[in-house]
């Protein structure tokens, strides 16, 4: 087992394994750990996934190399595309997102997977932290699929007993009927992955549960950074590790800047 | 009797921007027609209720020409996660923030479009959306009985764009297609300013019809990199560095250091009277390495 694995490229293994071939795979701003998620699968096994950076999406299973762009937007780097969103409505076809995955971050996460880019603070018109808005992810989390939490850091400040606001509804207070007795047709979030663990959700009430730890993290040391007291097992497995067929593929043809070995 | 001539929409930056008034709500496109929001800024219009994202937007409310925002999105880019000066004038309260996402806001300037009081969305039924911008009501559709917010319309006074060009008779055609939110924003909006990098010849724009994006602007401004430092399809490519240095300066204000800021908006959006002033202080030399390709 290769041992130098860093965290990121350990999520980005994990998450990759994870999807599925044919499936829609959109990407956000500010993931890099996804950004290499999606290639990785790509490459590994997904020759009919769609990619979709912001509005730009692709198919690139024919190149050898998929290093992470700088700026989605500039030409130069989205190259590749066979379309853009922007001609049109980006969320006119959500009716055919249940082939769509999403990956969501957050300025706070709860234990039933609501998420927060509105702010910190408990007055709105002067918030204590401003966030940068909730994007598209009310929608997205609402039609797609799946969708998956990933965190850049993983901190009490972060995941936190309530949001102080929630941008998007995962399984609201709990239980798994929450998000049927709302009409909301997406499956929701399905893990929520950190530099430290990977979390799933009870299969009853749909509270966070610590699912594995990655390679030289403790149960005990998760908890201590998550502002809430998490599901455990009796006997918590660790991340199952990149083989090195994986990082071989995921440090020449993904990351050859080794971005998530800096991070 | 005479049948007169057909008009020419075109006009030049400085008339365009006066279509700005304070108090207005101007929605602004992508690419990003930064050659009138200087002009605006150099203006000195307060109290807009703006509609935009990223940098420009921040650019706006540095310069004191904001009072509300409808923006699904103010990130900084270059690794800072929320623009500074949208940051810091929301954390002070002396910008309100219409809190909404992307399917709210083609709602809201659907309804504008359509002419309706509302338009049903289902992204942000759960979330706190509605509790924080009460323009947003949850409601039960009298057809199924399903849970939804009602979004109200979005009216701007002014739509400003950027294009690859147009005729003279605001007749818009993009490179690279017009960004997404752009005909939303003209549909919904009262008038629409298109500035272009080059206004063409109607048998130009007669050769292809379908390529038409936008048939009727209300004004055409030509303006050769009208997008720097942003990039234009087809055109040019963003300028990070410049970018990186208004944001740095930006971040300094936001801290408390407002000087590098002050110097900015009077070096590029204050002093120089007109575009062709402002692309002097950028350089020939500058521009031309930004070809796209």
């Amino acid at each position: 087992m290769p041992s130098d694995a860093s965290a990121q490229e350990i999520m980005a293994v994990f998450l990759a394994r994870d999807l599925k071939d044919k499936e829609h795979l959109m990407v956000g701003v500010a993931m890099p750990v996804v950004e290499a998620a999606v290639r990785l699968a790509h490459l590994m096994h997904g020759p009919n996934m769609d990619l979709i950076f912001f509005g730009t999406r692709m198919n690139v299973a024919h190149l050898h190399s998929l290093p992470l762009p700088a700026f989605a937007w500039d030409h130069r780097v989205v190259r590749w595309a066979e379309s853009y969103s922007d001609t049109g409505h980006r969320f006119a076809d959500v009716r055919h997102w249940r082939k769509r995955v999403f990956f969501i971050g957050g300025v706070q996460v709860d234990p039933h997977g609501n998420t927060n880019l509105i702010g910190v603070g408990p007055d709105h018109a002067k918030l204590r932290f401003r966030g940068p808005g909730s994007v598209g992810t009310p929608t997205l989390s609402t039609h797609v699929g799946r969708y998956y939490i990933v965190l850049n850091s993983h901190s009490p400040r972060i995941l936190v007993e309530r949001c102080d606001y929630r941008s998007t509804f995962g399984w609201g207070d709990g239980g798994a009927d929450a998000r049927r007795k709302l009409g909301l047709p997406g499956g929701g979030p399905r893990y929520c992955v950190t530099p430290l663990c990977v979390m799933d959700f009870d299969d009853e009430d749909k509270h966070l549960r610590l699912r594995s730890v990655h390679p030289g993290v403790t149960p005990d040391e998760v908890q201590a950074q998550t502002g809430f007291p998490l599901r455990r097992l009796p006997d918590t497995p660790v991340t199952e590790a990149p083989t090195d067929e994986e990082l071989h593929v995921l440090r020449t043809r993904v990351d050859p800047g080794g971005r998530l070995r800096r991070m | 009797m005479e049948p007169g001539q057909r008009e020419s929409r075109v006009i030049d930056e400085v008339t365009a921007a006066g279509w700005i008034e304070d108090g207005m709500t101007v929605a602004v496109g992508s690419p990003t027609p930064m050659a009138l929001l200087r002009q605006i800024i150099r203006r000195g219009v307060k109290n807009l209720t703006v509609i935009d994202v990223g940098l420009s937007l921040d650019m706006l409310i540095a310069a004191g020409c904001v009072r509300k925002v409808v923006s699904y999105y103010a990130g900084g880019g270059f690794g800072v996660p929320v623009a500074p000066a949208f940051r810091a004038a929301a954390q002070r309260g002396d910008i309100q923030v219409w809190e909404c996402e992307e399917g709210v806001v083609t709602s809201s300037l659907d309804a504008a479009a359509q002419g309706l009081p509302f338009l049903p969305w289902r992204g942000g039924v759960g979330t706190s959306l509605p509790d924080v911008n009460p323009d947003l009501k949850v409601f039960q559709d009298p057809i199924g009985g399903e849970t939804l917010l009602a979004v109200p319309p979005t009216k701007p006074d002014v739509a400003i764009l950027h294009a690859a060009m147009s005729d003279a008779y605001g007749n818009v055609q993009h490179v690279g297609g017009p960004g997404w939110l752009d005909l939303f924003m003209q549909r919904a909006a009262d008038r629409t300013i298109v500035q272009v990098e080059k206004v063409v010849a109607n048998e130009e724009i007669r050769k292809d019809p379908w390529a038409t994006t936008i048939a009727g602007a209300d004004a055409v401004v030509r303006v050769p990199y009208g997008a720097y430092p942003f990039y234009s399809r087809g055109f040019y490519v963003q300028d990070n560095v410049h970018l990186k240095t208004y944001l740095d300066a930006s971040t300094a204000a936001a801290g408390g250091a407002a000087a590098a800021l002050d110097a900015y908006l009077d070096r590029y959006c204050r002093e120089p009277a007109t575009h062709a002033d402002y692309l002097e202080r950028i350089g020939i030399r500058r521009l031309l390495e930004l070809h796209e390709y």
